[in-house]
C-alpha cells in the first residue's frame, strides 16, 4: 500500500514536514504545494533534511515559480493534471491539513 | 505629535491576504505622514525574495507595492536577520534594498522605540 503525502504549509511555522519525514514509507511519495515549497529554499534546514533523504519528491510547478524557488534535480515538478494522476497512482492520499 | 507605529509582518506572500493587509496599513499610514515602521519577521521575510512570479498563480505582485514604500515616506524598513538566515535568504539579495537587517537584540530595542506595535 502506498501513500501520497501532501504538504501545503510553510516548514518554518510548525512540525508537519518533520513529522511527515519521520512517518513516510519507502513506497510513499511526498508532494509539496503552496507554502510547503519553501522547504526547497537552499541553505535552510528543511532543504538539507530533504536532500539527505532523497525520497519520491514532487513539487507543484506554479507554486514554486511564484515563490522563486528553484527546484533541485532530485525533485520532480508537476502540474495539476499530474497531481491528479499521482493521487490515482497511490492507494491513498494523506493531506497534512 | 502623532504616535509612532511599528508593523511587524510575519505572513508569507502567497498563503493568504495577511501580507498584503499589513502592507496596506503601512502604506495608508505613510500617506498620512504617520511615523511608521515595518519589520519583516519569520515567514514575512519571504515577501522580500527576489524573482517571485505572481503570474504563476494569476495574482497581483506584492513586490511592486513593496517598492512603493519609500515613495510613501516609509523609510523605516527592517528585516530580522535570524529569520532570513534560517530560510536561506541572503539579506543583501532581498528585493527591498532599503530594508536593514537587525539582530534579535536590535529588534528588542526597535520595538521599545515605537509608541505602538501591531503584529500580523
Amino acid at each position: 500500500m502506498s501513500t501520497l503525502h501532501v504538504l501545503s504549509h510553510s516548514p518554518f511555522g510548525d512540525d508537519r514536514l518533520t513529522s511527515c519525514l519521520r512517518l513516510i514509507g519507502t513506497d510513499d511519495a511526498l508532494l509539496l504545494s503552496g507554502d510547503a515549497v519553501y522547504a526547497l529554499q537552499p541553505g535552510s534546514a528543511p532543504f538539507n533534511a530533504l536532500d539527505a533523504r532523497r525520497l519520491n519528491l514532487f513539487v507543484l510547478d506554479e507554486d514554486a515559480r511564484a515563490r522563486a524557488i528553484i527546484v533541485p534535480d532530485w525533485a520532480k515538478t508537476i502540474d495539476y493534471p499530474a497531481f491528479v494522476e499521482l493521487s490515482i497512482n497511490h492507494d491513498k492520499v494523506n493531506s497534512w491539513l | 505629535m502623532a504616535k509612532s507605529l511599528l508593523i511587524i509582518t510575519r505572513q508569507s506572500p502567497w498563503s493568504g491576504p495577511g501580507a498584503r493587509e499589513a502592507l496596506d496599513i503601512v502604506l495608508a499610514g505613510g500617506a498620512f505622514d504617520l511615523p511608521i515602521g515595518l519589520l519583516f519577521l519569520d515567514d514575512g521575510v519571504f515577501q522580500l525574495a527576489a524573482k517571485q512570479d505572481a503570474r504563476a498563480l494569476q495574482q497581483k505582485d506584492l513586490s511592486a507595492n513593496l517598492q512603493a514604500l519609500p515613495m510613501f515616506g516609509v523609510e523605516e524598513l527592517f528585516v530580522c536577520a535570524d529569520s532570513a538566515a534560517q530560510r536561506g535568504l541572503d539579506p543583501s539579495g532581498l528585493s527591498l534594498e532599503e530594508a536593514r537587517a537587525l539582530t534579535a537584540t536590535e529588534i528588542t530595542a526597535l520595538i521599545d522605540r515605537y509608541d505602538q506595535v501591531i503584529t500580523l
